[in-house]
């Protein structure tokens, strides 16, 4: 249960971590994802661009267990893996961030990053123990460079920014490797994005945390991520490694596929 | 932020020292008795409804569950048991009520305030099919019926000790802590793989046993079973009580030392206007206003504090 795993520095790094292969998906006659795959090294960082109802969100529900895949294969490690529910996926380290869902406002911070994981006082009562969460979760917000001024504040006196850190920070502390992030800089102030940003730099340059970021903006997600992939209408149209590619050339893809709509 | 227990306590002190300069019998031992019998049932039953309001649920049934146990008790004790066991049969009885409440509920996804609504005339039917519609004695020898609620102060001494416990249990457990995430956002715990309908059933089955031990105290202080005893008055006092002392109506919030002194509050309220000689009329006018006022204080903190959402 101890926060930290030892953090792989250097070579030889970058193990594969997850990978998918041609993942199907059908909701009825919709097909949401046509043959997807994927695949994220530890200490890499893989955006997933594209626009709404192109099946990002199916794609990343596949990889937390939520839904099962109609045909294709994902693995962890490089073992094949059936995630036939999320604690499936949570089991293999994989945790998802929510922006909006993942905590409880009306409680403290400490409170939200122990949220049904709570350590118990000894002894017969069961009792909370406060103060080994409000210690653990300082020592854990402050290793991955999470600053708030009390732990005990309430999650909704945070905000926004501060909100997807302390998700982002317990689904570390809970043991992910395998990190999915939902938007995790939407309706975000530069401030605040700047704040998750840096955050997901220090993530990856831990070297054992593999992160898949969903995002909407092309500059954005080119400036945090090693490799960003392009999806349309459930396939995967353009992927490349960020440094090669410019938010110009992406958008290029895109208006090329509208143009070829209207002429059909 | 100001706490709104904090508040309540204030104005309940004012209230104890306003009666008590208009009224030199207000702090006399035998007014102190009436007061901690005018407050002791809501409390207990508030700390019941508390949880069913942090979880977003509720209870309009408790009040007849009051009503109702008594006369379990006395049915079990004519079939042969001792006293002591049937307290347990008819507590056991009342938690049977809770379970079926909880299991419509979630089972069914039913709102609990519309199956608790039918519990209500259930179960009302139910107490005056086995009474016949007529009061019976108690059971019980002194020593028993004292600690049971004969005792002046005994009551407020049981709903003091239940105050701490349920205290304990909010604040310093898992039960609690996750009754309030469940509250606070159902989609977060259910995420962090709360339980909750076990929690919602569990916290339905407490009030119901909570309604239901109040309505043996009651029972044995007055020396006889009500069939017409507690009813929607008892609850909603409950429920008043715990929401004067801070508990949210939208849920994800509350304290049960809230509810101890809400209800503190109104039975100072109801005592000391019954000792100035004030007509039953106007109190229940000064009674509801006090509750509104209190209750439209309690959303607009609620809004102020949590930034709303939830």
């Amino acid at each position: 249960m101890s926060g930290a795993a030892p953090g792989v520095g250097g070579e030889p790094a970058r193990a594969e971590a997850i990978r998918a292969e041609n993942v199907v998906k059908a909701f009825g006659k919709v097909t949401a994802l046509a043959g997807v795959s994927l695949h994220v090294a530890r200490g890499e960082t893989l955006g997933v661009l594209g626009d709404n109802g192109a099946g990002k969100s199916t794609l990343i529900k596949i990889l937390t267990g939520y839904h099962r895949p109609d045909a294709g294969q994902v693995f962890v490690d490089g073992r094949p893996v059936e995630l036939a529910s999320v604690d499936d996926a949570r089991a293999l380290g994989i945790e998802c961030v929510y922006q909006d869902l993942a905590l409880v406002n009306g409680l403290s911070i400490y409170h939200n990053m122990f949220l049904n994981r709570e350590p118990l006082r000894w002894g017969p009562l069961r009792l909370l123990d406060h103060r080994a969460m409000r210690r653990r979760a300082a020592e854990a917000l402050a290793e991955i460079g999470v600053d708030v001024p009390s732990v005990e504040l309430e999650v909704g006196m945070l905000s926004g920014g501060q909100r997807q850190a302390i998700a982002v920070a317990r689904a570390v502390y809970s043991n992910a490797r395998i990190l999915l992030l939902d938007e995790p800089l939407a309706a975000m102030g530069a401030r605040e994005a700047r704040l998750i940003i840096e955050l997901i730099e220090r993530l990856r340059a831990r070297g054992d945390i593999a992160i898949v970021m969903i995002a909407h903006n092309y500059a954005q997600t080119l400036e945090i991520c090693d490799r960003v992939m392009l999806m349309q209408h459930g396939e995967v149209t353009f992927e490349s490694p960020a440094a090669t590619t410019s938010a110009e050339e992406l958008l290029d893809i895109v208006r090329r596929e509208y143009r070829a709509i209207r002429t059909r | 932020m100001l706490r709104p227990e904090a508040s309540v306590i204030v104005v309940s002190v004012a209230l104890i020292a306003y009666f008590e300069i208009a009224n030199a019998n207000f702090l006399t031992n035998d007014n102190l008795q009436t007061v901690s019998q005018f407050v002791a049932a809501p409390v207990i039953i508030a700390c019941g409804e508390i949880m069913l309001l942090i979880c977003r649920e509720i209870d309009l049934s408790v009040g007849q569950v009051f009503a109702l146990s008594p006369f379990i008790m006395g049915h079990a004790e004519a079939l042969g048991m001792p006293v002591v066991a049937a307290i347990v049969a008819a507590l056991a009885a009342c938690a049977l009520i809770g379970l079926a409440i909880g299991l419509i509920t979630i089972g069914l996804k039913v709102p609990s305030f519309i199956t608790t609504l039918g519990m209500l005339f259930l179960i009302t039917g139910i107490t005056l099919t086995i009474s016949r519609g007529f009061p019976a004695n108690i059971p019980g020898g002194p020593f028993l019926t004292g600690i049971m609620g004969a005792w002046g102060y005994s009551e407020i001494v049981w709903a003091f000790l239940i105050v701490a416990v349920m205290h304990v249990v909010l604040r310093h457990t898992r039960w609690g802590l996750h009754t309030t995430a469940i509250g606070g956002n159902i989609v977060a715990a259910a995420e962090a793989g709360i339980a909750i309908n076990r929690i919602k059933i569990g916290n339905f089955i407490l009030t119901s046993t909570l309604g239901g031990f109040t309505g043996l105290l009651e029972a044995f202080r007055v020396g006889s079973a009500d069939p017409l005893a507690g009813g929607s008055g008892i609850m909603f006092l409950g429920v008043a009580s715990g929401v004067i002392g801070g508990t949210a109506i939208a849920g994800g919030a509350g304290t049960i030392v809230g509810g101890l002194v809400g209800g503190i509050m109104l039975g100072v309220l109801q005592d000391g206007f019954t000792l100035q000689g004030i007509n039953a009329f106007t109190f229940d006018i000064i009674i509801g206003v006090a509750i509104l006022v209190a209750m439209v204080a309690n959303i607009h903190l609620a809004r102020l504090r949590g930034g709303g959402r939830g």
